[in-house]
Parts: C-alpha cells; sequence; structure tokens
C-alpha cells in the first residue's frame, strides 16, 4: 500500500475525507514522486552493471558458496534473484514504502532458500553486496532515499 | 486497495518486469497531477453537505420520487438517499486522490447494484443525481479537477448500470 491508499483505508474505516494533515503528507509525497521516478529508472537502467558487479564483490567474500561452486544453474538463479530483489526494491522506491519487498521478497524467502540449502547467511551478504554498488551509482541524496530499502531487506534476509 | 502507483507495480511484479518507460511516464504525470488532487479533495471535504444539497436540488427534489408513492418520500428515506450520496462523494474523493477510479469498486461498487435492487432503491434516478453532482463539482472545483472527478463518478455510474 501507498501513503495514499493506507490513508483512504484509515479515512474510510471512519468514514470521513482525509484530514488536513493526510493530504499535506500525500502532498509531500506527490513533491518527491519525480525524485524516486529519477532513481527508479536510473536503477532499472543498471541492473546489469548492478548485479554483474554485485555478483564479483559476493563470490570474492563468499567464495564458497553455491552459485561459485562451478554449478552453472546455480550461479544463474543467483544472478536472477539479485535482479529480482533490485526489482523489488525499485518498486519500493517508487511507491515509497517496503510493502513490494515484504510482500514478494521476504515473506517465505527464509523457508525458501533454508529448503534449497542455500545458506541464508551468504543470501545476505549477497544483497549487502549489491546494495554497496547499488550505492556508489548514485548521488548522495539519491543513495540516502535507497538505503533504507536495502536495510529492510537485509534484515528481513538474516538468519 | 489499490491506486495508480500499486496497480502499475502489481501487474509489473507479476510478469516480472521493471517499471519500462510507459509506467513510468504514467506515474510521472500523475506525481505532476498531484497538488491539483490534493487541492481539489481538501476543498471538497469542506463543502460537501452544499454540493449534496445542490445534487438533490438539480436532479431529484422537484421531481415524483419525493413525493408520496416516491422512493425518497418520508424523511427515513430522504435521510438514507442523501447519506448515499455523500457515500459515493466520499469514495469518489478517494478515487480521485489515488488517480484509480476502480478504487470504488472494492469498498462500494461491490454488489451495490443488487442491494439497490433488494431493497427497490431506483438505480436510473441513483445514476442520474451521480451525473448531477459530476456537473456540481465541475462548476464548483473548475475544469481540470473537475474532469478527474467525473472520471470517477462516470466510474461510479458505470458500476450502477
Amino acid at each position: 500500500m501507498s501513503i495514499i491508499t493506507q490513508a483512504i483505508a484509515n479515512a474510510d474505516r471512519e468514514a470521513r475525507y482525509l484530514s488536513r494533515g493526510e493530504l499535506n503528507n500525500i502532498s509531500y509525497f506527490f513533491q518527491d514522486g519525480q525524485q524516486r521516478l529519477r532513481i527508479a529508472s536510473i536503477l532499472t537502467n543498471n541492473v546489469q552493471l548492478i548485479v554483474e558487479k554485485g555478483s564479483q564483490r559476493f563470490w570474492q567474500r563468499c567464495s564458497i558458496t553455491p552459485s561459485n561452486s562451478g554449478n552453472a544453474t546455480f550461479q544463474a538463479s543467483c544472478l536472477r534473484d539479485q535482479g529480482w530483489f533490485l526489482r523489488l526494491i525499485s518498486y519500493a522506491v517508487v511507491v515509497g514504502d517496503i510493502d513490494p519487498i515484504q510482500a514478494s521478497g521476504v515473506k517465505g524467502a527464509k523457508e525458501m532458500y533454508n529448503s534449497l540449502e542455500i545458506p541464508l547467511r551468504n543470501v545476505a551478504e549477497c544483497m549487502r553486496c549489491l546494495k554497496e554498488v547499488t550505492l556508489d551509482l548514485l548521488s548522495l541524496e539519491d543513495a540516502a532515499e535507497v538505503a533504507p530499502y536495502f536495510d529492510y531487506l537485509i534484515q528481513g534476509l538474516m538468519p | 486497495m489499490q491506486d495508480a502507483i500499486t496497480t502499475l507495480i502489481n501487474s509489473s511484479d507479476m510478469q516480472g518486469r521493471y517499471l519500462d518507460d510507459t509506467s513510468l511516464e504514467n506515474l510521472q504525470s500523475y506525481f505532476r497531477s498531484g497538488d491539483l488532487r490534493a487541492r481539489a479533495a481538501m476543498s471538497i471535504s469542506a463543502n460537501t453537505s452544499k454540493i449534496v444539497t445542490k445534487t438533490v436540488a438539480k436532479a431529484l427534489l422537484y421531481t415524483d420520487i419525493t413525493g408520496p408513492g416516491g422512493n425518497m418520500y418520508t424523511c427515513r428515506r430522504y435521510a438514507a438517499c442523501i447519506r448515499d450520496m455523500e457515500y459515493f462523494f466520499r469514495h469518489a474523493t478517494y478515487a480521485l486522490l489515488s488517480g484509480d477510479p476502480s478504487l470504488s469498486d472494492e469498498r462500494l461498487l461491490t454488489a451495490l447494484k443488487e442491494t439497490y435492487n433488494s431493497l427497490g432503491v431506483p438505480v436510473g434516478a441513483t445514476v442520474r443525481s451521480v451525473q448531477a453532482m459530476k456537473e456540481v463539482v465541475n462548476e464548483m472545483l473548475g475544469a481540470d479537477a473537475g474532469r478527474e472527478m467525473g472520471v470517477c463518478f462516470d466510474h461510479i455510474c458505470s458500476g450502477l448500470g
């Protein structure tokens, strides 16, 4: 849910219009919209680069991990998953909420990786690497906007 | 509940796609219209009862529906009618803010027609009054915001019709 639907759901529960405070918050959200869209398109345009650099950094740090074992399928899945998580981050930036990360990325992720016998500690480390290379690409202001979403994701994947 | 943003995100997520240029452009124009939407919502919430009064005068008051045998006859029914109009109005305002007219589907329009039919509420007159509401709002808010609200009202009408 965005801040808009959240405010609407709250107002509707009480059968009232949105308060001035809620509307002001929504106005700020609209004003920041261009910045968030700009960040999302930077992420979208640089997926390959980010995933490539992120993987290299990850394999340097965690050399003993399924995706670095020489198994092509594992390696491809690792790259694919990084692209997926980055996609969820780009959604979260646009909507200004952790909801997409939580709903599609974090819920059930631990169980899934455990059942696939992929060490969660390494998945979290991989996301940390992804975060670092992403933030390197962005200006300080943009990085400050994106970082919390990565932190939420990493926290959600920690064993 | 979905708005213009989450609708795009959810459908992109189901296809595993990043938000493409068209989606980003759509969102850009939504954000750009944000000031207009928030302002309109603000002036609407300050004037609801006035708008409902004008709407009733325009579409219902001097017709058979308020006389004996009509569906707004007896104050109790009259009150229920203006309460429902306020519902429509409030939900149209929500939809205006969210940039997605189908926001009204979930909480307002689902099974509304069936409810009205079972209560014997004339749907034709309801649609007429929503249309009148559209005109009243258009006069009050000006062309730009009026047009956006018009889309939301039309969606409610098509849900009823």
